[in-house]
């Protein structure tokens, strides 16, 4: 009897499974005959969960009987998560439509087929509104895989009443941005009294080649060559073990930490920081007695390039896809002007094209000014190379070893040739 | 008569028994591990499922020349030969500490069991704290230079991040053991505490004499799936590490990972996996041989 | 004898306290933070304020019940684990005595296998794993976060372990009494093995409400969302506020110690519990 039980109770799980489950694939076509076209794009703040299902609602209105837009929300930690996500669903065939990415990622995508060329579906006018710097990090072999609504920058964040106590003045224009000697310096002189001079680094993830490649091209180099091939020759050139070199002198001199406390620079425990631009919204809200200003990313010394990060989500077509016209219409759509700019306000992030910042006036005044600045006119991305997922491992591995005492050239020459091999492995014969 | 009667109506009730069990385990973990190693075989790029191609033993001849995957092996033997005695002594300790019939018991229990409930994500961070290298913001080192000792560079230092892991691992880890220890000595009776203590036996006469043989199918237990558990160890690397400083916390588990994952190198991961299974399969499979000829 | 004793009980509470405090501490701290302002919770860390907030307030938990839909994650996640820990607490129970007092062809083949495949990492096979739920139609469905995890040789050993410690008298006094081999296991082996029944629930509960990797690949979207997952989205937007963080942490280990704490009475000290009398 008991026995029964559980083989009917066990059935009855397997069945009912397969019931809930039966076609999950993503449908294309619903019953009313419209295409469905899905988008995954990260969970987020509620004001942009809210602005997802107000232009959705709108889009379909506008489209009754034609398409169908959905999205699903993808958890996204701060860590790998969703692209372990992706890479589950392209081992089944089951990706969206439309998939936002990660920036850097992107390039990823588009050399192994997963995302499609969209140069298309704007006009070269249109896409003339779009900032270079996005348009770059969205583009792999001279095509564009993706498009995206917000960009990011990094700058050095700095306590006034610690660099007025120590008699450091600050730079006025992009032009006087500080050289890594006169930040060295000023680390120096603020380190006292348990404050660090500085704080470089923002995680010890994707946040060290986010920040610290600009020391790299700052120095007339990069992580690699213009198509990504290589990064021999230039990860580990002289000038990039130079910055290395730079980098390392502030953790072991003491001027920076190599395990920031979180909020170091918040709780007035570092004088200075290379901080993200949503630092600011933070600071404001929650940081009101601390006094901080903002002023541009360090330059190399002698002929440094004038540089600065940049780089946020996009969003691409993806194989998968059926109707290419509907999803055409949606990207549209979603990256009109109209929306990029309501979109870069409900996230708080700087957008992507000029003509939003003829609404946008925030970033028209100082703090959020220094942003807009860098992003037209210094900003670069990070490589788009199809290894760039071990590039950025290996960078920061080596970085994590250069700090606790590794010979910089060596661990350079180390993760360039990993990041090589896997190049020559997978892609060099495409 | 009865005998064979009730052997026959045991071996069908035996197989019975064992179907659900076996079932599922066939579909859903037997089947997953063969396919995991079959891609061993192949060069699988995590993002080209199209383009699997069967490349032989290529992925194992690289990965016995593979340095990082050596360290892999020589950092998750170390650390499985450290935390598995040290862990399992502490949750033996603590289980005999409140196995008390003292009021309050109960919360004691929770207490030493809280880390297993304590979000990873929290423990990171604390634990970050703890270890962190800087005097003036790490907890344990405030401590040593105020005793005026050297700072630890702890979890940033190779030589003793390992140890760091170690160490919290096993206040992390204990609090399961425990539990199991616990129902363990349940089902010692308690006549066999009085008749040893009639025969004279002080406290520690009869942890050894009473306590111990009592608790030898459990020890064997905890310390089979401690050692396994200590073998697949990836969780602490991955949020506090990431294998390093200078792959001195780079276990096997977390190498398969990274490989498979985040290099999308999938195939070679498999493969890594494939020799895992083996030396994690023998090792236990030999303390099974050991245990019985105790 | 009673200043043996006085002395004997100051002992035991004293150092078991202090030691406690030292397992707990974390889980006080998180619970500290989450009633503190986002601004306050890096503040001082090494110092022992840190464990008292200055001003303890709910907003955090305010925000994060605003923010996401947390009693349906709460549900989810409720739903779906103690389903798996019921079928798991049978199905391996009934597989565990077969491997510890009954004679079959294969015993010792299936307790090799058991052990063996303890052995196996979730990390290495869930690309497979999740293959298998695609082509079984089985991805954003319940089964997907059920079915595979019901067997478990952790648990099955476990059991083995446990009735191979009762004694054969007890079972074959129920043969004499005539029971069958399945009456014996329901009627007479599972009522007095509550606290092994107990410690796999609570094990397994804590393992599966803390798991993450697995339904972040098998689910999509808000409807069977759990709530490992919903706290994770907290820290996808930078900056990453830590106040809501905390406090969904908090919320979240309170099941696990519900269930803990409901469990407790299998492990009251007793001669009852064992029955071993005959």
């Amino acid at each position: 009897m008991r026995k029964r039980l559980v083989s009917a109770l066990l059935a009855a799980v397997m069945v009912s499974g397969a019931f809930t489950g039966c076609g999950k694939t993503e449908e294309r076509v619903n019953e009313d005959g419209e295409s469905v076209i899905t988008v995954w794009s990260p969970s987020d703040e509620p004001a942009i969960e809210e602005w997802w299902v107000e232009k959705i609602e709108e889009f379909n209105q506008a489209h009754e009987g034609e398409i169908e837009l959905r999205r699903e929300a993808i958890v996204r930690a701060d860590s790998y998560a969703y692209e372990d996500k992706v890479n589950a669903a392209i081992t089944s065939n089951d990706l969206p439509d439309i998939l936002y990415v990660d920036g850097p990622n992107v390039s990823i995508y588009a050399a192994n087929e997963v995302t499609l060329p969209l140069d298309d579906i704007f006009s070269e006018e249109e896409w003339n509104d779009f900032f270079d710097s996005s348009k770059q990090q969205n583009t792999y072999d001279g095509k564009i895989y993706a498009v995206g609504a917000t960009e990011s920058s990094v700058a050095l964040y700095y306590n006034k009443d610690l660099l007025d106590q120590a008699g450091i003045s600050i730079p006025e224009s992009k032009e006087d941005a500080w050289t890594w000697s006169e930040y060295y310096e000023a680390a120096k002189k603020l380190t006292k009294d348990g404050v660090v001079g500085t704080n470089i680094i923002m995680d010890k993830g994707e946040g060290l080649s986010y920040v610290l490649e600009q020391f790299w091209i700052s120095n007339g180099t990069d992580f690699v060559n213009e198509d990504g091939s290589s990064a021999d020759g230039y990860l580990n050139s002289p000038e990039g073990v130079e910055a290395a070199k730079f980098l390392n002198s502030l953790i072991q001199d003491g001027y920076a930490n190599i395990d920031p406390i979180q909020k170091e620079f918040h709780n007035g425990k570092a004088a200075t920081m290379l901080g993200g631009s949503w630092e600011v919204a933070t600071l404001e809200k929650d940081y009101p007695d601390l006094n901080w200003g903002v002023t541009y990313f360090p330059v190399a010394d002698g002929d440094g390039v004038l540089t600065s990060p940049t780089g946020d989500w996009a969003a691409s077509v993806t194989k998968d896809v059926q109707d290419m016209d509907a999803a055409r219409e949606v990207m549209r759509f979603l990256f009109s002007e109209d929306n990029v700019t309501t979109y870069a306000q409900a996230i708080s992030k700087p957008p992507t094209r000029v003509s939003s910042y003829d609404v946008l006036d925030e970033y028209n005044e100082y703090p959020r000014s220094i942003f807009k600045e860098q992003l037209m006119e210094t900003g670069h991305p990070r490589p788009r190379t199809p290894s760039y997922s071990v590039l950025t491992a290996e960078f920061a591995e080596a970085m994590l070893n250069i700090f606790t005492g590794v010979d910089p050239q060596e661990a350079l020459d180390a993760a360039a040739e990993t990041t090589d091999k896997d190049y020559k492995k997978y892609y060099a014969n495409d | 008569m009865q005998k064979s009667v009730n052997k026959a109506s045991e071996r069908k009730a035996a197989y019975i028994f064992i179907l659900p069990a076996v079932v599922l385990l066939a579909a859903f973990l037997i089947y997953p591990s063969l396919q995991t190693i079959r891609y061993a075989f192949t060069d699988y790029n995590i993002m080209r499922p199209d383009r699997i191609v069967f490349c032989g033993l290529n992925n194992f001849v690289e990965l016995f020349q593979d340095a990082d995957f050596w360290i892999a092996v020589k950092n998750t033997l170390y650390f499985t030969v450290l935390v598995v005695p040290f862990q399992t002594v502490i949750a033996l300790a603590l289980a005999l500490l409140i196995s008390s019939r003292r009021r309050g018991v109960s919360i004691f229990r929770a207490a030493y069991f809280s880390p297993q409930v304590t979000s990873m994500v929290v423990v990171a961070i604390l634990w970050t704290v703890m270890y962190n290298s800087s005097p003036d913001s790490g907890l344990l080192n405030a401590l040593l230079v105020n005793l005026g000792l050297e700072p630890c560079g702890f979890l940033n230092d190779p030589d003793t991040a390992m140890n760091s892991i170690i160490f919290m691992s096993a206040w992390q880890g204990a609090g399961y053991q425990m539990m199991i220890f616990l129902a363990g000595l349940q089902g010692i009776s308690p006549e066999q505490y009085e008749a040893a203590s009639i025969d004279g036996a002080g406290k520690i006469a009869s942890f050894f004499y009473v306590t111990l043989p009592g608790l030898k199918n459990v020890i064997q237990y905890v310390v089979m799936i401690t050692v396994i558990q200590a073998m697949k160890l990836f969780t602490q690397p991955y949020v506090m590490t990431k294998g390093g400083p200078q792959n001195s916390t780079r276990t096997l588990v977390y190498y398969i990972y990274e490989q498979g994952f985040q290099k999308r190198n999938f195939g070679y991961a498999c493969a890594v996996a494939a020799i895992f299974f083996v030396i994690v399969i023998s090792l236990s499979l030999g303390m099974k041989k050991i245990i019985k000829a105790d | 004898m009673t200043k043996k004793k006085t002395l004997g009980n100051v002992a035991f509470y004293l150092g078991n306290t202090l030691i406690a405090l030292i397992f707990v501490s974390p889980l006080i701290w998180m619970i500290s933070s989450s009633l503190k302002p986002e601004a306050e919770i890096f503040k001082g860390l090494n110092t022992l304020a840190t464990f008292i907030p200055k001003a303890a307030s709910l907003n955090n938990y305010v925000e994060v019940f605003e923010r996401i839909n947390m009693w349906k994650f709460i549900g989810n996640s409720l739903f779906y684990v103690l389903v798996i820990i019921l079928l798991d607490l049978l199905v391996n129970s009934i597989c565990g005595y077969a491997l510890a007092k009954f004679e079959f062809k294969g015993k010792g083949l299936l307790l090799t296998l058991v052990i063996s495949l303890m052995v196996f990492p979730a990390e290495a096979i869930m690309l497979p794993m999740y293959r298998e739920m695609a082509d079984l139609g089985w991805i954003n469905s319940w089964a997907s976060l059920i079915v595979p995890f019901v067997a478990k040789c952790f648990s099955i050993y476990m059991f083995r372990q446990f009735f191979m410690d009762i004694p054969d008298e007890l079972l074959e006094a129920a043969a004499i009494d005539g029971c069958g081999p399945v009456r014996t296991f329901f009627k007479v082996v599972m009522p007095i093995s509550g606290t092994v029944y107990a410690t796999i629930f609570i094990l397994d509960f804590v393992a599966h409400w803390n798991d993450f990797m697995w339904p972040l690949l098998v689910v999509t979207g808000e409807e069977k969302r759990t709530i490992q997952l919903a706290i994770q989205t907290f820290f996808g937007s930078k900056p990453i506020n830590y106040g809501p963080i905390m406090a969904s942490l908090t919320i979240s280990a309170i099941p696990m110690l519900i269930m803990f704490i409901f469990l407790q009475k299998y492990y009251v000290e007793g001669i009852a519990s064992t029955g071993i009398k005959g």
